[in-house]
C-alpha cells in the first residue's frame, strides 16, 4: 500500500539592507524591513495564504485522508508574527486539523553544521521551542538546511535523538536502487532516511510551466497516473519542494492551484494509495538498506553539492569570517549581538554571492535583490566589519 | 590600412591596437600599412609598414603634392593651433614643421621637408591639422595604384585620408573607431573634428566600433545607423606576469593614463579622499600626464590628501608593468572610455579593477566592480573592499584571468576579416 509523503519548505530570510562603507562603525542596523516587509506581504498574498487555504480545504474534503508536512525556518516564523500574523493563523489552523506535521530545523536556515556542532544544536533547540510556542506539537523529524546531507550529519541527529532525516535521492548513491523505499544512514539502524524522488517533485517544482517540456500541460490526472506507476516498485513516493512553488515559483496563470485542488483526489482513486506525513512513514515501514552518502549533498541545483553556498572564494571567506566570530559573540551575553549575528548565518546570504551561473541569468539571478555577486559579498562583508567593531567596543568597555 | 600611432615609438591605445590588429593579421590577408612615423627597427615580416618619415622621392610626384595641399591649405589656417587630439601635453610641440609646410605649399619643398614633418617627436602637436591633410595627400599618392581591396582607417586623424583613397580608387571604407571627439571633448562637443568625423562617418561603407558603447555614443551623437556600426572588441597578447612585493606599508591603488576631463581626474580625487577617510592605509598612484595634472596635484594638495597620492609623470612601458605588478587595485573613472585596453593590462597582471561602466572594457571583463563614472561612493565602497576584504580579489582575479583567454587579437583580426569579406561582396 504505497505512501505519498508531501513535504513543503516555508522560509524568508532577514535581507541586508544595502549597508556601503561609510556606515560602518555607525549604523547597527542590518535588516531591510521594507523590502523583507514587501516580499513576505507578496509572498504571502500570492503563496501562503491562498495555497493554506487550499490545503485546509483538501484535508476537510477528504476527511483527515490528506496528510502533509511542513518545515518553517526560524526567520520566516519571526517575519510572519511581525508583519503577516494571519498567515501565522493559517498553518495553525491547519496544525490543528491532526492531518500536518510540522519538521526540524536550524531556526536560522543555517549551514552551521559544517561549522560549528554548538551552534547547530543551538539553532535546532530554539527551532524545536518556536514551533512549540505556535503549534504545541514537538517536530520529531530533521529536515536540514536546503537538504544538506551526508552520513555523519545523519549520524549526529540521530544522537540527537530524531527518528528520521530527509534528504536528496541521489542517483550515484542509490545506483539501481528506487528512491521509493525507506533507507538507513550507513552503519546505523536508528535512523531513517526519506528520499527526495526528485524526478516527480521537480515535474512540478520546475517544470510544471515549462511550455518547452514534453509533458506540459502537467495535469493532476497525469501526475497521478505516473505516481501510480509506482506501485510494486516502491512503499513511498515522497515529494519535496519549496512552498513558494504555489502561486510564486509557479503563478497562478500556469494553473498550478487547479493543480493542487485536484492532485489529492487522482491520487486517492487508486485504492491501494495514502498520504501520510514522515513520522507515520518511520511507524509504517522498514528500512530497506543502507544509504552511503559520505559527501556532502543537497537538493540544489544539477550538481546536487554545497556549491551554491561555498563554491567560490567569496562564499568561503565569508563564511569563515562569521563562524570566526562565535565565541566572542557568546561571551558578551548580548541578546541582540547575538541575534544580529545568527541572522548573518543564514544561507540565503551566500547563495547571492554565488557566481556560478551569474553571466546566465538563471534562478540565482531571480533569487538575489543584488546587481552582482560581487555587491552580495561585500554588503555583507561591511556588516561584518560592524559587527566586529560592535564586539571590540563591548569587549573594551569591560 | 591607415594608422597613426605604431609602436615602439608611440605606444598608446591606438597604437597598441593598431599593432596587435595587423600582427594578428598579417597571416591572413596582404597588409599595406601607411603610418607618420615608424621607427627603423619596426618589422613585421611580411605586412608592408611605410613611415611617412622616411618616404622616398621615387614613391611620390611631389609636384602633385604641392597641388593638393595648397588646394586644402586655406581651411588649416582656420584651426586652432595649440589643438591636441589626445591631450599629450608634455611633449616638445614643434613649430619647425610650420616651415617645411610653407615651402612644400609653395612648390619649394623637397622629399627632406616631407621627411621632417614627420620626423617630429610628436605625432600630434600643433601643426597637426597640417600633418592630417599632407597625411592624407601623401597616402592617397601612395595607393594610387588601386592595388588593394579594402581601405581600413583608423581613428579620426586618417579619416581625411581614407575618404581621399576611396574617392580616388572606388573601394570600400572602413573607419575604425577607437575614440570619438564626443569622448575626448564632452558629448555635447560639436567642433571641427567632430564635423570631420561625422562626414567622414557617413561616407563610409562600415564602421567599426570597439566597443557596443562606442557603437551606442556614434549612433547617439553622429546619426549614424546602426546597421552600418560593427562592434569589434580589442584583444590582449598573452604574456607571463609577476607579482612584485613593495616596501610600503599602505595598499596601493593604481591609476593609468593621461590626466584629461576624459579619464576622470576629479573623481579620482574625489574617490581616494572617501578611502583614505575610512581606510588610511593606502596610496592612489597616478601614473600619467596631460592638462588636468597640475589642477589634479592642487586639489590633493587643496584637500590635504598630498601624502596619500604618488604622482609618477608620464610612465614607460616597463615601468608601468612594474606598477601592475604590485598594485593592489587598479581604478580607472572614466567619464567616456571607448575600450578601456589598461583594464585587460591589469587584469592580466592579476589586479582587480573598479572600472566606471562608461567604457568598453565594462563589456568584456565582466568580473570587475563597476559604477557610473560620477558615483563615487560606490567606487569608495568598491576599493575599500578590495583593500579589506581578501575573498574579493581572488575571486575577481581567478574569472579574470578566464576571460581574458578569449579576448586574444586573433579573436578581434577573425572579426575584421569578416567584415572585410561583407565590404567586398556589397
Amino acid at each position: 500500500m504505497p505512501s505519498v509523503c508531501l513535504y513543503f519548505q516555508v522560509h524568508q530570510p532577514f535581507r541586508l539592507k544595502p549597508y556601503d562603507c561609510f556606515q560602518i562603525g555607525y549604523d547597527s542596523s542590518y535588516e531591510d524591513e521594507p523590502r523583507n516587509r514587501e516580499i513576505l506581504e507578496r509572498v504571502s498574498r500570492k503563496c501562503y495564504l491562498p495555497a493554506n487555504q487550499a490545503m485546509l480545504k483538501l484535508i476537510n474534503q477528504h476527511k483527515g485522508k490528506f496528510k502533509i508536512a511542513y518545515s518553517l525556518s526560524g526567520t520566516v516564523i519571526e517575519q510572519l508574527e511581525k508583519y503577516q500574523p494571519k498567515v501565522l493563523k493559517s498553518f495553525k489552523a491547519l496544525a490543528e486539523t491532526g492531518c500536518v506535521e510540522f519538521l526540524s530545523e536550524t531556526y536560522y536556515h543555517s549551514l552551521s553544521f559544517l561549522y560549528s556542532k554548538k551552534e547547530f544544536m543551538r539553532q535546532v533547540d530554539k527551532h524545536k521551542a518556536k514551533i512549540f510556542e505556535h503549534f504545541k506539537k514537538v517536530p520529531e523529524v530533521f529536515r536540514n538546511t536546503e537538504l544538506i546531507y551526508n552520513n555523519e550529519i545523519a549520524n549526529f541527529v540521530s544522537a540527537m535523538g530524531y527518528k528520521a532525516i530527509l534528504c536528496e535521492g541521489l542517483d550515484p548513491v542509490l545506483g539501481y536502487r528506487s528512491p521509493n523505499f525507506l533507507y538507513h544512514p550507513l552503519a546505523n539502524a536508528n535512523i531513517q532516511c526519506l528520499l527526495k524522488n526528485y524526478k516527480l517533485s521537480d515535474d512540478i517544482a520546475f517544470r510544471f510551466s515549462d511550455k518547452g517540456w514534453s509533458e506540459w500541460p502537467l495535469t493532476a490526472a497525469k501526475f497521478g497516473h505516473w505516481m501510480h506507476q509506482t506501485a510494486g516498485n516502491g512503499e513511498i513516493v515522497n515529494i519535496f519542494m519549496d512552498y513558494e512553488t504555489f502561486g510564486e515559483h509557479q503563478w497562478p496563470e500556469t494553473g498550478i492551484f487547479e493543480f493542487l485542488r485536484q492532485f489529492p483526489a487522482e491520487i486517492l482513486k487508486h485504492p491501494d494509495f495514502n498520504f501520510q506525513t514522515p513520522s507515520e512513514i518511520i511507524q509504517r515501514y522498514k528500512s530497506r538498506g543502507e544509504y552511503d552518502v559520505p559527501n556532502l549533498s543537497s537538493w540544489a541545483d544539477l550538481e546536487r553539492d554545497l556549491s551554491a553556498w561555498l563554491g567560490n572564494s567569496l562564499q568561503h571567506d565569508a563564511m569563515e569570517r562569521i563562524y570566526s566570530l562565535e565565541e566572542e559573540v557568546k561571551k558578551t551575553g548580548d541578546e541582540d549581538l547575538l541575534d544580529h549575528w545568527a541572522k548573518l548565518l543564514t544561507s540565503d546570504h551566500f547563495y547571492y554571492m554565488s557566481t556560478k551561473y551569474w553571466n546566465d541569468g538563471d534562478v540565482h539571478k531571480y533569487f538575489s535583490h543584488y546587481d552582482s555577486p560581487y555587491d552580495a559579498y561585500i554588503n555583507y562583508m561591511n556588516v561584518v566589519t560592524d559587527m566586529e567593531h560592535r564586539l571590540e567596543g563591548v569587549m573594551l568597555s569591560r | 590600412m591607415l594608422g597613426w600611432e605604431f609602436p615602439p615609438l608611440f605606444a598608446g591605445g591606438l597604437g597598441i591596437a593598431t599593432y596587435g590588429m595587423v600582427k594578428a593579421m598579417r597571416s591572413k590577408a596582404s597588409i599595406r600599412l601607411i603610418v607618420p612615423k615608424v621607427a627603423s627597427s619596426t618589422d613585421l615580416g611580411d605586412v608592408s609598414i611605410k613611415g611617412l618619415n622616411k618616404i622616398t622621392a621615387e614613391e611620390i610626384n611631389l609636384e602633385r603634392i604641392t597641388y593638393n595641399l595648397s588646394n586644402i591649405g586655406a581651411e588649416v589656417l582656420e584651426i586652432p593651433l595649440a589643438l591636441s587630439p589626445y591631450h599629450y601635453t608634455n611633449l616638445q610641440i614643434s613649430e619647425s614643421g610650420l616651415d617645411h609646410f610653407e615651402l612644400i605649399k609653395k612648390g619649394q619643398g623637397t622629399i627632406h621637408d616631407v621627411q621632417n614633418i614627420f620626423s617630429d617627436n610628436d605625432v600630434y602637436g600643433r601643426n597637426i591639422l597640417q600633418k592630417i591633410n599632407l597625411y592624407a595627400v601623401l597616402a592617397s599618392e601612395l595607393a594610387a595604384d588601386g592595388d588593394f581591396d579594402v581601405i581600413h582607417a583608423h581613428d579620426w586623424v586618417t579619416y581625411p585620408g581614407g575618404v581621399k583613397i576611396k574617392k580616388q580608387s572606388g573601394k570600400p571604407l572602413i573607419l575604425h573607431v577607437h575614440s570619438l571627439e564626443t569622448d575626448r571633448s564632452g558629448a555635447e562637443c560639436r567642433n571641427k573634428i567632430y564635423q570631420l568625423e561625422k562626414s567622414a562617418f557617413e561616407y563610409a561603407d562600415r564602421i567599426i566600433a570597439v566597443s557596443q558603447y562606442t557603437k551606442d555614443q556614434i549612433h547617439q551623437h553622429y546619426k549614424i545607423a546602426r546597421e552600418k556600426i560593427s562592434v569589434v572588441h580589442n584583444g590582449i597578447d598573452p604574456a607571463s606576469v609577476s607579482h612584485t612585493e613593495h616596501k610600503l606599508k599602505d595598499k596601493l591603488v593604481v591609476f593609468l593614463g593621461r590626466l584629461t576631463h576624459q579619464k576622470g581626474p576629479q573623481f579620482l580625487i574625489e574617490t581616494a579622499e572617501k578611502v583614505t577617510r575610512i581606510y588610511p592605509r593606502v596610496k592612489f598612484v597616478v601614473a600619467g600626464t596631460g592638462d588636468q595634472f597640475a589642477h589634479t596635484l592642487e586639489q590633493s594638495a587643496y584637500k590635504k590628501l598630498g601624502r596619500k597620492f604618488i604622482f609618477t609623470g608620464f610612465l614607460s612601458k616597463t615601468k608601468v608593468n612594474r606598477l601592475l605588478s604590485m598594485a593592489d587595485v587598479y581604478f580607472m573613472p572614466s567619464v567616456s572610455e571607448p575600450f578601456g585596453l589598461s583594464v585587460l593590462e591589469a587584469a592580466q597582471y592579476h589586479v582587480p579593477c573598479v572600472i566606471s561602466r562608461q567604457s568598453g572594457a565594462a563589456e568584456v571583463v565582466k568580473s570587475t566592480l563597476q559604477a557610473d563614472f560620477w558615483d563615487t561612493d560606490k567606487y569608495a565602497n568598491y576599493i575599500h573592499a578590495l583593500l579589506r576584504y581578501r575573498g574579493l580579489k581572488t575571486e575577481l582575479t581567478e574569472k579574470t584571468e578566464k576571460e581574458l583567454t578569449s579576448l586574444t587579437w586573433t579573436h578581434t583580426a577573425e572579426k575584421i576579416l569578416q567584415i572585410y569579406n561583407e565590404v567586398r561582396k556589397n
